[in-house]
């Protein structure tokens, strides 16, 4: 199919081309509470095109670009038609020039995965088993889950002879548990994985079956007002993905970032700690972990952001061309190091810990960050009382010189970051 | 002008039929959903163009089986010279296998066959007929225009995005007693002006959608001054100070209410895991009486509007609420055999390559009898809420939990011109709808981009109201 692609592209003589290949085959599983409740399986292969036309204007340069699906049933007059329409279309496309990648001759690291050793549907009763393990709790549980495991095999092919490919595995575990105390309750989790790890699913369930229990003795929240908050939970991962927005090549080029190299990325006068960002292509058991990204760029570690200074622009080969910097390649997966404070020592007085929200949300152009609060915790230098309801809203550019990130990690998927922030001064929506 | 249907779907129709019959000589229910949708995404700002196949593009098959105990399915796209009986044979011996494994467990849920009248029917939409004169070329040069027009309007402008996307989707559904296709064109378009002064960068957002093409271009245009007018603002917007307010609710901001706050609540695959609240509560009140509630693929014209859904279910109508009291919830058809009640034409999926769940279609509360002007005069201290950015479903517990961009401070019946952002709206669901006091004539339905079911999953849906009064927790 590859070749009958290329075939036909070459006869338009395009700029350039690119195509990646996708064979995706998965097996999915569903669950109401231990029950198996249907059985899903896909077997599908597709084709993405980018074709590229250079033309001038006024003595300036561009290339422009489409990019388009074929599937496996398109037939040759049918791909012939879809060219030329895309073809047509990037010539409208008034893009600054670029160039695409080349070959490589250094060879990108293979994605290990225990998944590899067997068949998609050996694997579905082992991970059923381990999220079912601790799920033998008197007043809670597991209410319902599913299970996706994906075998992917991707092939990268461009017009200046780039030819790579890989394979990864791409797992995938939402679960909703219920506790039922004077109301019943639930959490929801969202775990993703490349690699067969039966301890981490086992003690994702333990964890959010504990967090259900103390949800459902939470009755209210706190008063409306300013709080010393530590944030846990996804709602870190969110926070801190303004960082990786805005150190992005893409963001930066289109002047959404004002993030300058060698410069601070949290302002003047930084009381707390600093971050520090890289990206690693090779992060074990995270489903963005590749030795190539879409454009066939051989992924290397980076060091994107030391001490809150930015070292290096991330992203992808056409805004790294535009900006005149080392493409690094899209790597989606993030480490930020931990700070100066243990979560015991956040702790010392009192405060507001919110550990999980309704949907916590951080707007990457504005630094505003809020969502509704499902559980948290007030110390109000006393005791230690679960709260519910309300909400938390602020913006990071107004608290980023004065945060403290926990020294313990924590692996959100892809996105390894400190467990814990603490902020100041945030203000909460109460009662 | 009438859509073309696929003929890629009308050609495999024979073989589809021929590994329904095959497989039919094994299982007792056997059925297939054909798609073969197709659409361009065209995206304009200051730094660059971009061009692609629309994230709904799909082209492929979903069989489902009755495997003797509940349902087994196999998404697959290739069927390019494809010997049928062979892989009639192939997906004999995978469900088959999936049974053995399936016995080996007491944990198993058992559904009931699925039982269908004899039916064959047709829709093919309809879009302006000037449609099939414009090209790549005129659309590029329209949202240029439109681009330039922006940055006239305005010196703070950082940037100005403008979204426009086309989808021309055409589905078969074929089974023993059902003939189903369809074929219909949906629009999307969205314009984002970011601004900047030397404090923050802020942005605005509008959109259309429908059951058009093209033309919906003249509609982004009608709205930019606007747009960008309210994005200047916001960099001089305070936070809003935490507390409860009477509030009016735009319509797109009431949409987003129906469609958190209700219905995800009504979803039945919710009650039969016993996640939604909304199972205790049918025939009881929800709502204030003024408040009514429709969902439905037939219920209104917008890009959730089809005869059949995913599983060959005809859409329908469903009022949700009616006067205040919970009537009925929304169903795909597994969920009805287990709940043995009716499904409603909600059985919906991201694409072929996913499963079915009950999902919304245009969401929307109807109409009632008051004037907006009426209703901004009645307000002593309180916010006309524009612009819903986020949502998220709690229909357990019936929070709610909905990002809105800002909102218009009204002091003393009258708008101040002041404005308050961002904003998280929160609050108990039954609490917020049976406050609502006053609900204005005319309602608006958009549907610019996606709902998910949790975190994935994601289809198009419609909502929309009339303006809405209502007490609720601003943050």
């Amino acid at each position: 199919m590859i070749e009958r692609i290329k075939a036909i592209l070459d006869s338009f003589k395009p700029g350039g081309y690119k195509i990646i290949e996708s064979k995706i085959s998965s097996e999915e599983r569903f669950f109401i509470k231990k029950n198996l409740d249907m059985s899903r399986s896909k077997k599908v292969q597709h084709f993405k095109v980018t074709i590229y036309k250079d033309f001038e204007e006024n003595d300036v340069k561009y290339r422009g670009s489409s990019t388009f699906d074929v599937h496996p049933t398109n037939t040759d007059s049918e791909i012939e038609k879809l060219v030329e329409d895309n073809y047509f279309a990037a010539g409208f496309v008034k893009n600054e020039y670029y160039e695409l990648p080349e070959k490589s001759e250094e060879k990108g690291k293979e994605i290990r995965s225990k998944f590899s050793g067997k068949a998609l549907n050996y694997w579905m009763p082992k991970l059923a088993e381990a999220l079912y393990k601790e799920d033998h709790k008197e007043k809670g549980g597991i209410n319902s889950a599913e299970i996706f495991l994906n075998k992917i095999y991707k092939r990268i092919i461009n017009s200046k002879g780039l030819d790579v490919n890989f394979e990864v595995y791409n797992g995938m575990i939402e679960f909703i548990t219920f506790w039922k105390a004077q109301e019943e309750i639930e959490l929801y989790k969202m775990l993703t994985f490349s690699d067969y790890k039966p301890e981490l699913v086992e003690k994702a369930v333990k964890e959010l079956l504990f967090l259900s229990e103390k949800r459902a003795a939470a009755e209210e929240t706190v008063a409306s007002g300013k709080y010393r908050v530590i944030l846990g939970d996804t709602a870190v991962k969110e926070v801190l993905s303004y960082y990786v927005y805005n150190s992005d090549a893409e963001a930066v080029y289109n002047k959404i970032s004002n993030l300058k190299s060698g410069e601070s990325v949290q302002g003047k006068n930084v009381s707390g700690d600093l971050i520090s960002l890289k990206l690693d292509p090779q992060l074990e058991n995270s489903i963005y972990s590749a030795p190539y990204d879409n454009d066939g760029v051989l992924l290397n570690k980076v060091n994107v952001i030391e001490d809150g200074i930015i070292k290096e622009y991330h992203g992808d080969f056409r805004h790294s061309n535009y900006l005149k910097v080392k493409a690094t390649g899209s790597i989606n997966n993030v480490i930020i190091s931990g700070g100066s404070k243990t979560i015991e020592e956040m702790k010392n007085e009192p405060y507001v810990e919110l550990i999980s929200f309704s949907d916590f949300q951080t707007d990457v152009l504005t630094g505003d960050f809020g969502g509704e609060i499902r559980l948290g915790f007030l110390y109000d230098g006393n005791d230690i009382k679960p709260i519910t309801g309300g909400s938390l809203s602020g913006n990071i550019k107004d608290i980023q010189n004065n945060i403290y990130l926990s020294k313990e990690a924590e692996d959100y998927g892809g996105f390894v970051a400190p467990k814990a922030i603490e902020m100041f001064n945030v203000s909460i929506a109460g009662k | 002008m009438k859509v073309i249907m696929s003929k890629f779907l009308e050609a495999s129709k024979s073989d589809i039929r021929k590994l329904i019959e095959n497989l039919s000589e094994d299982f007792n229910y056997v059925s297939v959903l054909g798609t073969d949708s197709h659409g361009k995404q065209y995206r304009v700002q200051k730094t660059g163009i971009s061009v692609q196949d629309s994230f709904w593009n799909e082209r492929g098959f979903v069989v489902r089986i009755h495997n003797g105990i509940n349902y087994s399915e196999l998404s697959f796209n290739n069927i390019s010279g494809q010997n049928m009986d062979g892989f009639a044979a192939e997906i004999k011996q995978k469900v088959k296998s999936e049974l053995a494994e399936i016995k080996k467990s007491k944990n198993i849920n058992g559904y009931p066959l699925i039982k269908e009248e004899k039916i064959k029917e047709e829709f093919i939409g309809e879009v302006d007929a000037s449609n099939k004169e414009i090209n790549d070329k005129d659309i590029i040069g329209k949202l240029i225009k439109l681009k330039d027009k922006a940055f006239l309007n305005s010196k703070l402008l950082v940037d100005f995005k403008l979204n426009f996307q086309q989808v021309h989707v055409s589905k078969i559904f074929l089974s023993k007693n059902k003939e189903l296709t369809q074929s219909y064109i949906w629009s999307e378009g969205s314009i984002l002006p970011i601004v900047r002064d030397e404090n923050s960068t802020k942005f605005n957002y509008a959109g259309a959608s429908g059951l058009k093409g093209a033309e919906l271009l003249d509609e982004l245009d009608e709205k930019i001054e606007n747009c960008i007018y309210t994005a200047e603002k916001l960099l001089k917007a305070k936070p809003v100070k935490p507390g409860e307010y009477e509030t009016i609710c735009s319509p797109e901001v009431s949409g987003i209410i129906a469609h958190e706050a209700f219905g995800h609540g009504v979803e039945m695959d919710m009650f039969v895991k016993h996640r939604a609240k909304a199972e205790e509560y049918l025939g009881k009140q929800v709502a204030s009486e003024l408040v009514t509630m429709h969902d439905g693929a037939s219920a209104a014209h917008n890009v959730s509007s089809y005869l059949f859904d995913d599983e060959g279910v005809i859409g329908k109508d469903t009022v949700v609420i009616h006067k205040g009291i919970l009537k009925a919830g929304i169903s795909d058809m597994l969920s009805a055999l287990k709940l043995n009640t009716e499904p409603t034409g909600n059985g919906k999926r991201q694409s072929f390559e996913r499963k079915t769940y009950t999902r919304m279609t245009n969401t929307y509360f109807a109409s009632g009898n008051d004037e907006l002007s009426d209703m901004i005069a009645s307000i002593k201290d309180g916010y006309l809420l524009e612009r819903p950015m986020s949502g998220m479903e709690d229909p357990k517990n019936w929070g709610i939990q909905c990002m809105v961009n800002y909102g218009r401070e009204i002091k003393n019946g009258k708008l101040t011109g002041n404005i308050v952002a961002p904003i998280v709206l929160t609050g108990y669901v039954p609490d917020l709808l049976k406050s609502i006091s006053m609900v204005s004539k005319e309602v608006l339905l958009e549907g610019t981009g996606a709902c998910g079911k949790g975190y994935k999953e994601f289809v198009k849906v419609s909502s929309g109201g009339p303006y809405i009064k209502a007490k609720v927790r601003l943050g």
